[in-house]
């Protein structure tokens, strides 16, 4: 617990955190990031957190960008976070919504009724009575088949290079197509795309606090991708959210010290950071065609914490006649499974109602955010479907007639 | 001039006059306590906040490792509020004689000092900072205790009983009739008025000024050495467990968690004079690299503010040429005037530490009772003090829970140690003062990392509200505050501290520009 | 990444060099490992405050000043690039509307109810210029914790003015309609004057405790995006002078000013990056080829012809004392001119004296590049800008944003030119 602890010492309360963090911009409920983190960690011995107000924090981490003496804030509130679960317990919803992997196999053979429950109001109701979950909060729904299966039987063309795709639960199932597209955009330029049997990253059982299950997670994961890494093959993934967890959360968080996650984390790319990098080495594909479409683009949090500026706005700019409408409001307000709780579900809707606005302002054709959480809830907010960056990119390379039609 | 009538005066404020205020009061006497400036602004609210276990003193000074044991018990028992059961290590370090341990083990069994042997590794997992190579580790009822709140509650319990108390009353004679002191002349330090103080029985328990005190008496020759130590305040707890060196007793040994900080100690530096106390960087150098020892990486953390406090050491004639002041005795020194000087009517209490205050005071008011030829039992061991009836310690996360409970409906002030509006006007109002400094202590106003950046204005406009001051009152209040924190803020100023510093530079200079706010 | 020039510190000096360079065709990328001062300081733009008598006119004080520190920032710049760079912040942020330039300094109360000298203030502020004396009532908002009026007013009815004029103070003290909330933050309570209808129950409130002839003070706090129209509608509707007096961090009005500079930043084609560090540099023969930058799992090389060290001074860790005692600027490495040496004084005990520390920083030369302590160029292609660069103490000065936007539009003129020469 200490790296993050003791990188409180460089808080001189200035409250530029205060400032952008969505959250306590928009309820009173949660003091913000300067008073859970930094502050109170002052005051919290061992294994006590004694502050149940902490638990608004949607764990953004746009505090810790924008802090300028470097204080590790979101890193500091999401390890408190997990003492007060172990002090209060953790609720059967949040054990649920975090197990995403669980849920998907699961209800994958059933898909059909699933999701005719989950999108069954009367039945949402009796399920946030029963545990919780809001009963508007925006559930995707279950793809029916997953992504690894169609992974299985794909063969793609002859490539003289390869890279390794980590495409997480979003992609496995709930949208297969999309790992498709960026299996598809990836030969297109000419890579052998390996994807190994993988599993969830652990970062909603983080995010909720159950910091071992993470673990145990994160590390078979880590397991799984470390024979590539070691080989020296770039790992991308297009879940820009669970790619940082590979890339720093877990061994900030949850320190992890494991040198399967470390030889991964050292080869892990967001896939526009991917796309851009190979661009900016002469090597990607230009044969990109006019998509004539205005697109509202919205950076996801986590996106911005990887660090990389914003390659999607770049990859985007190699698009002839599409037009672009950088968001500029900081969070949707989903943060992943926070916005789908009954008692957070409101304040989600709250923080993101500025992105909202921007975007139907935008009068768009479709929106674009990296983050499947993100575009869910952008989605249900606005009905302007929001896709990944990867898609238009697909769609320009006119990749989409060999990929088939069907969505999902 | 005003004159006061009482049966039993004490001169000075800290630990030794409250618990002599509070001993004499519970016996039935009239008291009456002076203190030149606000209380426990002498050695008592000086020192790390320690608890003694005895561990310290258990090779060197049995007598006296003992005697902490037995008063420490005692503390817990009255004093539960003030104080947090950290438990306490002590650790065999590199740098420290591996013998030494063994020596240590038997010399706690001997004295009474309850000790138990830990695995490092299992030392290191409750105290993830700890240096990974000390070799053994040893636990003890170390403890850490606050002292101000300690003082304080002493006084209130002895209020209760009828005690009065003047702050701000500075002695300048002590009154005699022949060969008996009668009392004291004060200075009310505030207004400016004279105030004579007639007394039965007048106490000297002023600490490291004990000696200015005694002369007034008349009573001359009497050698307090000031023993000047500094200390650190490391901007968070670095540990939670009190943490010594497994060694006799040097410098810079010994980490305390305190509050929300955690102290390092101390030196031990021969002055001249008690009121001047000077930083010198080599102090503050090796006490940084004495903390490194025991936490690496403690040069790279933040240090908030370093002060000095004086040991007053009194000088048993038994003891030789003293060159290291630390070797004169810790065990207290009660002189009975009229055994050495023939002058009745006074005592003169000083030496020892905090940890056996109460033992201190209960030796002095029994001498006293003794040569008035009363006999009434001391209870001060019994009864506990306000605040701390329930017998429940300390707990440092208090502040942040009883904040939960306030957090739309009071403003926190003081966001670094949680303090409310509320409780800031309620501590200007009980103690009806002008001065933000004297709120500091009692509140710990400013005394978190920004070292009164963001409050200090505002409890300036509070204080203006509330005590209905005129703007160059209120001007005046937030100078000395300025000027009281950087003396303790300025030797230490590197890294993070640094960074606040310039940051409340910007703020009071640039933005604010308070120094020409008028006087 | 390969840019142009790239911008290290997202101050007042970063973003208005940023801005500048954009707007001149070049490709800039502003990397900062956090927010700047603008969100801490405040949005007036003070020159030069006292020299160290109170100044009435910068313009005229400045040659003198100049003259008596030479390793000034100013020294570098001078009068004319300081008077610029007044004149370009006026222009780009006319909503703003930057009222005053270096011909004489308005006297503004500050929160303590000092009289402080500043050159050019936003115009929601102006109407605060105690000079021509007057009448005040000063009027503080209940849950707004960081301002006191009656503490203020008390001070500013005693406040020496400059002219000999004089005022007089009152304070009134009004409870907003925020929901019982008893501690609402600046900036919080700044979006909710946005709401119509919460402002109109403040002018009623205000209005009815108004007396003729009385300018309205108050906290600043009024309005964020929308500032102007805020600031507007509460002059308008109370029908006297409305300003804004700026209190502690975080800074509205400098939030304000440091979301148009973004904006602006972006039409022109520049990108901001907050939160990764910079952390080293690749240099060769003489030029600094790139800069590194963490990026959570690696290092990045950001490549440029031009880069400017913006990074803040001590206040932000651009100037950085380690417990050795020695000062480093921690992001380039570049030699620390005006530090005492690690035995030396850094800090005296009088609080508000001389500080030896006070002025330590980067040396530069009149084109903004830094210098070694022989006065020798250290890379062609580096400059510093803003707070980095030693020998004022602007707190004291009352000259912290004068000297971050003169330096950094100057800096930004030279990168410009090296550019546009080079290619």
């Amino acid at each position: 617990m200490e790296l993050m602890r003791a990188s409180l010492d460089h808080c001189v309360k200035c409250t530029i955190c205060e400032t952008y963090c969505p959250v306590s911009n928009a309820t009173q409920l949660f003091p913000g990031p300067k008073y859970v983190g930094p502050q109170a960690e002052r005051f919290r011995i061992g294994d006590i957190s004694p502050d149940a107000s902490l638990d608004y924090c949607s764990g953004c981490g746009i505090c810790t960008q924008v802090c300028p003496q470097g204080v590790k804030i979101a890193e500091i509130n999401s390890q408190a976070r997990s003492l007060l679960k172990e002090t209060k317990g953790v609720r059967l919803r949040d054990k649920i919504i975090a197990r995403p992997a669980v849920g998907g196999r699961l209800a994958t053979p059933v898909a059909p009724v699933a999701n005719w429950v989950l999108q069954n109001r009367p039945i949402r109701r009796v399920i946030e009575r029963a545990i919780g979950i809001h009963r508007s909060a925006p559930l995707p729904r279950f793809a029916g088949r997953t992504f690894q299966r169609w992974a299985r039987k794909h063969r793609g063309p002859a490539a003289t290079k390869s890279v390794v795709y980590f495409h997480g639960c979003g992609a496995n199932y709930f949208e297969p197509r999309l790992g498709e597209m960026t299996v598809g955009v990836l030969e297109h330029n000419g890579f052998e795309v390996i994807v190994p049997k993988q599993d969830c990253c652990g970062l909603p059982l983080q995010s909720n606090g159950l910091f071992d299950a993470a673990r145990g997670y994160v590390r078979r994961l880590a397991a799984a991708l470390a024979p590539y890494a070691r080989r020296g093959l770039p790992i991308v993934s297009s879940s820009t959210s669970c790619g940082l967890m590979l890339k720093r959360e877990a061994r900030e968080i949850l320190e992890v010290e494991d040198d399967d996650l470390q030889v991964v984390s050292e080869h892990m790319y967001d896939i526009c950071e991917f796309l851009m990098m190979l661009h900016d080495e002469g090597e990607l594909k230009t044969d990109l065609g006019s998509l004539p479409l205005t697109v509202p683009y919205h950076a996801p949090c986590q996106q911005k914490g990887h660090g990389i500026g914003s390659p999607a706005l770049d990859l985007f700019g190699l698009i002839p006649e599409l037009k672009v409408v950088e968001q500029i409001a900081e969070c949707c307000g989903i943060a992943g499974t926070y916005g789908v709780k009954k008692e957070k579900y409101g304040i989600a809707m709250d923080v993101g109602e500025t992105l909202f606005q921007g975007v139907k302002a935008a009068d768009p054709d479709v929106a674009a955010c990296d983050s499947e959480t993100c575009r869910w809830h952008i989605e249900h907010a606005t009905g302007v479907r929001t896709v990944h960056p990867v898609e238009l990119l697909h769609r320009a390379y006119a990749l989409d007639l060999r990929a088939g039609a069907s969505r999902g | 001039m005003q004159t006061i009538e009482t049966d039993v005066l004490v001169i000075g404020g800290g630990a030794t006059g409250a618990g002599v205020l509070r001993d004499a009061a519970m016996r039935g006497f009239k008291s009456v306590l002076v203190e030149r400036t606000d209380l426990s602004m002498g050695t008592t609210g000086r020192f790390h906040g320690l608890l003694h276990s005895g561990g310290r003193y258990v090779v060197k000074d049995p007598e006296a490792a003992h005697e902490c044991i037995v008063e420490n018990v005692v503390l817990r028992k009255i004093a539960a509020d003030c104080i947090e059961d950290t438990g306490g290590f002590f650790v065999t370090t590199p740098w420290d004689d591996p013998a030494y341990a063994d020596k240590f083990h038997a010399a706690c069994v001997q004295s009474g000092v309850p000790v138990q042997e830990v695995d490092p590794a299992e030392a290191l997992r409750r105290e993830p900072r700890l240096n990974p190579d000390i070799s053994r580790v040893f636990e003890v009822p170390d403890a850490a205790i606050d002292s101000w709140k300690t003082v304080w509650s002493c006084v209130r319990s002895a209020q209760e009983y009828g005690a009065e108390v003047f702050n701000y009353h500075r002695v300048v004679g002590i009154n005699r009739n022949g060969d008996k002191v009668v009392g004291a002349r004060a200075i009310n330090e505030l207004s400016g008025e004279d105030v004579v103080f007639d007394a039965a029985f007048t106490i000297n328990a002023s600490g490291a000024w004990g000696a200015q005190i005694a002369l007034m008496a008349g009573c001359e020759g009497i050698t307090i050495l000031p023993g000047k130590g500094i200390m650190i305040a490391m901007n968070h707890r670095l540990v939670n467990t009190v943490v010594n060196r497994c060694q006799m007793p040097t410098d810079g040994d010994i980490i305390v968690p305190i509050r929300t900080v955690s102290v390092i100690g101390t030196t031990d530096i021969r002055v001249d004079d008690p009121d001047e106390l000077f930083i010198t960087q080599d102090e503050v150098d090796r006490m940084l690299d004495d903390g490194e020892k025991l936490v690496p990486g403690f040069k790279q953390s933040r240090a908030l503010r370093v002060w000095a406090g004086v040991r007053p050491l009194f000088k048993d004639d038994r003891a030789s040429a003293v060159a290291d002041t630390r070797d004169v005795s810790r065990s207290h020194a009660l002189v009975d005037h009229q055994a050495r000087d023939g002058v009745s009517g006074f005592l003169t209490i000083t030496g020892g530490k905090f940890t056996s205050f109460r033992l201190m005071a209960e030796d002095t008011v029994s001498r006293m009772c003794e040569q008035l030829g009363v006999d009434v039992e001391c209870r001060t061991h019994e009864e506990p003090l306000a605040d701390s009836e329930s017998g429940k310690f300390y707990w440092l996360g208090s502040r942040l829970v009883a904040r939960e409970k306030n957090l739309h409906d009071e403003q926190a002030i003081c966001e670094c140690e949680l303090v409310t509006k509320g409780r800031l006007i309620n501590a200007i109002e009980r103690r009806d003062t002008k001065d933000l400094d004297d709120i500091r202590r009692s509140l710990r106003l400013g005394m978190g990392p920004c070292q009164g950046g963001f409050c200090i204005y505002r409890a300036t406009g509070i204080l203006h509200g509330v005590q209905k001051l005129d703007g160059r009152a209120a001007n005046a209040s937030l100078h000395n505050f300025l000027q009281e924190r950087w003396k303790g803020v300025h030797p230490i100023l590197y890294g993070d501290q640094l960074r606040q510093a310039r940051l409340d530079d910007w703020i009071f200079q640039g933005l604010l520009d308070v120094e020409h706010a008028p006087r | 990444m390969t840019f142009d020039c790239v911008v290290i510190g997202a101050g007042l000096a970063g973003m208005t060099a940023g801005v500048r360079i954009a707007e001149g065709g070049a490709r800039v990328a502003v990397i900062a490992k956090g927010v700047g001062s603008l969100h801490l300081g405040g949005a007036t733009i003070d020159v030069l405050g006292y020299a160290p008598e109170p100044v009435d006119s910068p313009r005229a004080a400045l040659d003198d000043f100049i003259a008596a520190n030479p390793d000034h920032p100013y020294a570098r710049v001078g009068t004319n690039a300081v008077s610029g760079s007044i004149e370009w912040l006026r222009d780009h942020l006319p909503e703003i509307g930057f009222v005053g330039d270096l011909d004489a300094n308005l006297q503004l109360p500050t929160a303590v109810g000092v009289a402080k000298p500043s050159a050019v203030v936003p115009r929601s502020m102006a109407a605060g210029d105690l000079r021509a004396g007057g009448d005040f009532v000063i009027v503080g908002l209940e849950p707004l914790k960081d301002f006191y009026p009656a503490y203020c007013a008390d001070n500013l009815a005693v406040a020496p003015l400059t002219n000999g004029g004089s005022l007089r103070a009152r304070a009134i003290s009004i409870a907003p309609p925020v929901a019982g909330e008893a501690d609402v933050s600046p900036l919080g309570l700044a979006r909710r004057l946005g709401d119509p209808e919460t402002r109109k129950e403040i002018i009623r409130t205000i209005s009815n405790r108004l007396e003729p002839g009385e300018t309205v003070g108050m906290p600043a706090v009024l309005g964020v995006d929308d500032s102007p129209a805020v600031w507007t509608d509460l002059s308008e509707s109370l029908g006297t002078g409305v300003f804004e007096i700026p209190t502690l961090p975080p800074s509205v009005p400098g939030i304000r000013v440091f979301r148009k500079l973004l904006s602006l930043l972006r039409s022109a084609g520049g990108r901001l990056l907050v939160g990764p560090e910079v952390l080293g540099m690749e240099a060769e023969g003489g030029r600094v080829t790139a800069v590194k930058v963490d990026t959570s799992t690696r290092i990045v090389e950001y490549r440029a012809a031009e880069f400017l060290l913006a990074s803040g001074g001590v206040s932000a860790g651009g100037i950085k004392l380690g417990s050795d005692w020695r000062f480093v600027e921690s992001v380039l490495g570049l030699p620390v001119a005006l530090a005492p040496e690690p035995g030396g004084e850094r800090f005296l005990p009088d609080y508000f004296g001389e500080q030896p520390a006070a002025r330590a920083g980067v040396a530069v030369d009149d084109a903004l590049r830094a210098v070694d302590s022989e006065g020798n160029v250290i890379y062609e292609n580096v400059r510093v800008a803003g707070a980095t660069i030693a020998g004022s103490e602007p707190w004291r000065e009352k000259s912290g944003n004068g000297i971050a936007l003169a330096t950094g539009l100057a800096a930004a003129d030279e990168i410009l030119e090296s550019v546009k020469g080079g290619d």
